[in-house]
C-alpha cells in the first residue's frame, strides 16, 4: 500500500523516542475556520502544553520540497491536524517520507459540539477556542514532555 | 463568474513556524474579507501544491499574488512551479523591514504590533490587487460580477456617511478604519480627533481648510460606531 493511501486510517503509535521532538503539522487551511483551529491547537501544544516534546514545521516549506524540512520530517514522528477531509497535512507529510503517527481531523471534533459557533477563518470565537484546546489536550496527552516520546 | 471578470488569486504561505506566516495568513484574509472582497479569492497552498487539479487550473488562468512570510518564498516558488510566473510576489519580512521580532504566531498572544503588521501587509496586498486589476481592465469587468462586488478602484470597500459642515460625505472603508483604531485603544471622545484625521486622510482627501469640520464629523461618527 502506498503511504498516502493510509492517510485518514488508524495509525499505530510506533515512536520509540529517538530524542527528536514530535512534529505537529496543521494544515492551516485558509478558507475555513477548521484550518485556524488546527493551527491554534498546534500552538497550544508547542508553545504551552508540551513545548519540550513538540514543535511545528512550515507545511508550505515541506510541500515545496525543501531538503532540510524533508530530512527533518523523516527523522521525527508527526501528528497531522487537518481541518477538512482532504487531509492535506497528513498526505503531504507522508508524501515527503514522514511518519504520521496520528491523523487528527478537526471536523471530527465538531461531532461533540453540535451547533457550535467556532468563528471564522480569521478569528476564533469561544467555541472555536474550546475545540482547539480540546484537540491540543488530546495531542499533549500522548506526548511525553521532554522526551518527544509518544504514548 | 461572469465572462471577462477578473478575480485575483492570493496565495499565502501561512508558514506555521514563524510569526510572519501568521501575518501573511491574516493579511490575506483581511484583503479577502474587508478590502477587496469582490475581486479576490484564495487558494490553500498545501492543497494547491499537492496537485489538486482544480486549484492549479485556477492559478494558471488568473493573475496571482503570493504572500510569503520569509525569503524562502515557498508560496511563490510553488505557484510558479505549477502555474507559471506570478503577477506579484510579496514578502512579509521585507514589507515590515524585519520589524516583526516581537510578533506572535498564535492569536492568543497577539498584540498591537501584530495588528499593525497585518494592517501594513494587507495594504500592500490591496495595492498589488489594484495594480493587477488596472492592468487587466478589471474595473469594467468586475461590475458584472455574480456576487455583486463592485470595482476595486472606484469603490473598493463599503463606506460610512458622515456630515461635514452640513454636507453628506461618504468615506470608503471608514468602518474598517474605526475598527482598527478601536482595537488600538483609541478613546471615543474629543481627544481622538487628531488621530482620526491623521488616519482617515491617508485614504480620503481632506483639504487643510476642512480639517476642523472633518475632525468634528469623525469624532461624532467614531462615537456612534463604537456604540453600535
Amino acid at each position: 500500500m502506498e503511504n498516502h493511501e493510509r492517510v485518514g486510517k488508524d495509525y499505530e503509535v510506533t515512536a520509540e523516542g529517538n530524542g527528536t521532538k514530535v512534529i505537529l503539522m496543521p494544515c492551516s487551511g485558509i478558507g475555513k475556520v477548521h484550518g485556524l483551529i488546527a493551527r491554534e491547537a498546534t500552538y497550544a501544544v508547542t508553545d504551552g502544553l508540551a513545548p519540550e516534546g513538540s514543535e511545528t514545521l512550515c507545511l508550505a516549506l515541506l510541500v515545496s520540497g525543501d531538503e532540510e524540512a524533508q530530512a527533518k520530517i523523516r527523522k521525527a514522528d508527526c501528528i497531522a491536524i487537518d481541518g477538512c477531509p482532504k487531509l492535506c497535512a497528513a498526505k503531504n507529510v507522508e508524501m515527503a517520507g514522514g511518519k504520521v503517527i496520528r491523523s487528527i481531523r478537526v471536523v471530527d471534533a465538531f461531532k461533540d459540539h453540535r451547533g457550535a459557533e467556532p468563528g471564522t477563518a480569521t478569528t476564533l470565537a469561544d467555541d472555536g477556542w474550546t475545540i482547539a484546546r480540546e484537540i491540543a489536550a488530546d495531542i499533549a496527552g500522548c506526548i511525553c514532555a521532554g522526551t518527544g516520546e509518544v504514548k | 463568474m461572469a465572462d471577462g471578470e477578473v478575480k485575483v488569486g492570493i496565495i499565502s504561505c501561512s508558514g506555521e513556524e514563524i510569526p510572519e506566516g501568521t501575518i501573511s495568513r491574516l493579511a490575506t484574509r483581511r484583503v479577502l474579507e474587508l478590502m477587496r472582497p469582490g475581486n479576490t479569492v484564495t487558494i490553500c497552498l498545501p492543497l494547491f501544491l499537492a496537485g489538486n487539479e482544480a486549484e492549479q487550473e485556477f492559478a494558471r488562468k488568473h493573475p496571482t499574488i503570493t504572500v510569503d512570510g520569509c525569503d524562502k518564498l515557498c508560496a511563490k516558488k510553488g505557484t510558479e512551479k505549477y502555474s507559471g510566473p506570478v503577477s506579484a510576489a510579496l514578502v512579509v519580512s521585507d514589507i515590515l523591514n524585519g520589524e516583526c521580532a516581537c510578533c506572535a504566531r498564535s492569536a492568543k498572544d497577539r498584540s498591537e504590533k501584530d495588528k499593525e503588521a497585518v494592517w501594513m501587509v494587507s495594504e500592500e496586498i490591496a495595492k498589488a490587487v489594484d495594480a493587477i486589476l488596472a492592468e487587466n481592465d478589471g474595473c469594467g469587468a468586475s461590475e458584472n460580477g455574480g456576487d455583486g462586488a463592485e470595482c476595486a478602484c472606484s469603490k473598493p470597500i463599503p463606506g460610512i456617511e458622515v456630515q461635514v459642515d452640513g454636507k453628506s460625505v461618504t468615506i470608503a472603508g471608514l468602518g474598517m478604519i474605526f475598527d482598527h483604531l478601536a482595537e488600538s485603544g483609541l478613546a471615543a471622545d474629543g481627544s481622538s480627533g487628531d488621530k482620526l484625521l491623521e488616519t482617515v486622510r491617508i485614504y480620503h482627501q481632506i483639504e487643510p481648510e476642512e480639517e476642523d469640520d472633518y475632525k468634528a464629523a469623525l469624532i461624532s461618527a467614531y462615537k456612534t460606531h463604537r456604540r453600535q
